[in-house]
């Protein structure tokens, strides 16, 4: 009974990070989360209208509600390195764009992506490939050159898996979070194999006294 | 998919910049909400925590959220 009359006697004034915590763990006082709630939104609302095409408000309230859910949930693992308001907008902003990444991208397969650039990408590097305005003849020679030495790395060096994901990443550029979903891994597994992959690039320009600088001036 | 000048270019690029020990999504994440306040208080988070620097200049995924979150706080502030 006292702790519920102390959460409802603070409702007024900020909350410290303790008080939040206290608030929010379980069962949640309603005041507090209805403060939580409206900080959110008049974050949520500037940080996300430029990825939302339509109905932001709505995409906002619903986003808000998902991630006062995980919030409430995870109130025990705030470390109170910074303000609790500035955590807890951080799981809302990431609740957001992870909603909108998987829409956005809903009907995206890795598999059509590896299917349709397999035979086209080697046409390319034969062909001069590069698909803006020709370069002059010595040009175009060169930039053959580092293609082919570039292409040669990857079928070389890299795993399977690993030429799956810098194909959707960097040369299709689908979010990390939506290629980790669709290799059934997690978005940290897939940057720690990507880095993988690219240790293994930079090593073997390094073996082969490739200096990147002097590439990227040929290009 | 086309390959473009400007894709083997960015991939030359993110080559280059490779570290030996870069963090993760995960460990920048946990990380982020601090480095967000350090830099709307004007301090340097870079020289603070440079390893989340380091994975922002990196990954897309990361700093579209770090940018948006600072987008927020300072709307709150406001």
């Amino acid at each position: 009974m006292l702790n519920w009359f102390k959460k409802r006697k603070n409702s007024g004034k900020a909350l410290s990070n303790d008080e939040w915590v206290e608030q929010l763990t379980p069962p949640p006082a309603e005041q507090a989360v209805a403060k939580l709630r409206m900080i959110l939104i008049r974050g949520l609302k500037p940080a996300l209208y430029k990825y939302v095409d339509r109905e932001l408000d709505q995409f906002v309230e619903d986003t808000t509600q998902d991630a006062l859910l995980k919030i409430l949930d995870k109130v025990h693992t705030f470390r109170g390195e910074s303000k609790f308001t500035t955590w807890a907008m951080k799981v809302a902003v990431r609740e957001g764009l992870s909603e909108l990444r998987r829409k956005k991208y809903n009907d995206i397969s890795l598999s059509d992506l590896v299917a349709n650039d397999d035979e086209s990408g080697r046409d390319e590097i034969n062909q001069m490939s590069f698909t803006d305005e020709s370069p002059g003849p010595d040009r175009a020679t060169h930039e053959r050159m580092i293609l082919q030495k570039v292409q040669k790395m990857i079928d070389e060096e890299l795993t399977d898996k690993q030429k799956t994901a810098i194909n959707a990443l960097m040369m299709h550029g689908i979010p990390i979070e939506v290629v980790a979903e669709q290799m059934g891994t997690n978005r940290n597994a897939l940057y720690k194999l990507v880095h993988d992959a690219r240790l293994k690039m930079k090593d073997r320009l390094m073996a082969e006294g490739i200096d990147p600088d002097e590439m990227l001036n040929q290009l | 998919m086309k390959l473009t000048q400007d894709k083997l270019k960015s991939m030359i690029r993110m080559v280059k910049m490779t570290l030996d020990h870069e963090i993760g999504c995960d460990d920048c994440y946990d990380q982020l909400h601090e480095f967000a306040e350090l830099e709307l208080q004007g301090k340097t988070p870079e020289k603070a925590m440079p390893s989340v620097k380091e994975h922002l200049e990196r990954c897309g995924n990361c700093r579209q959220e770090y940018e948006a979150l600072l987008k927020a706080l300072e709307a709150v502030a406001a």
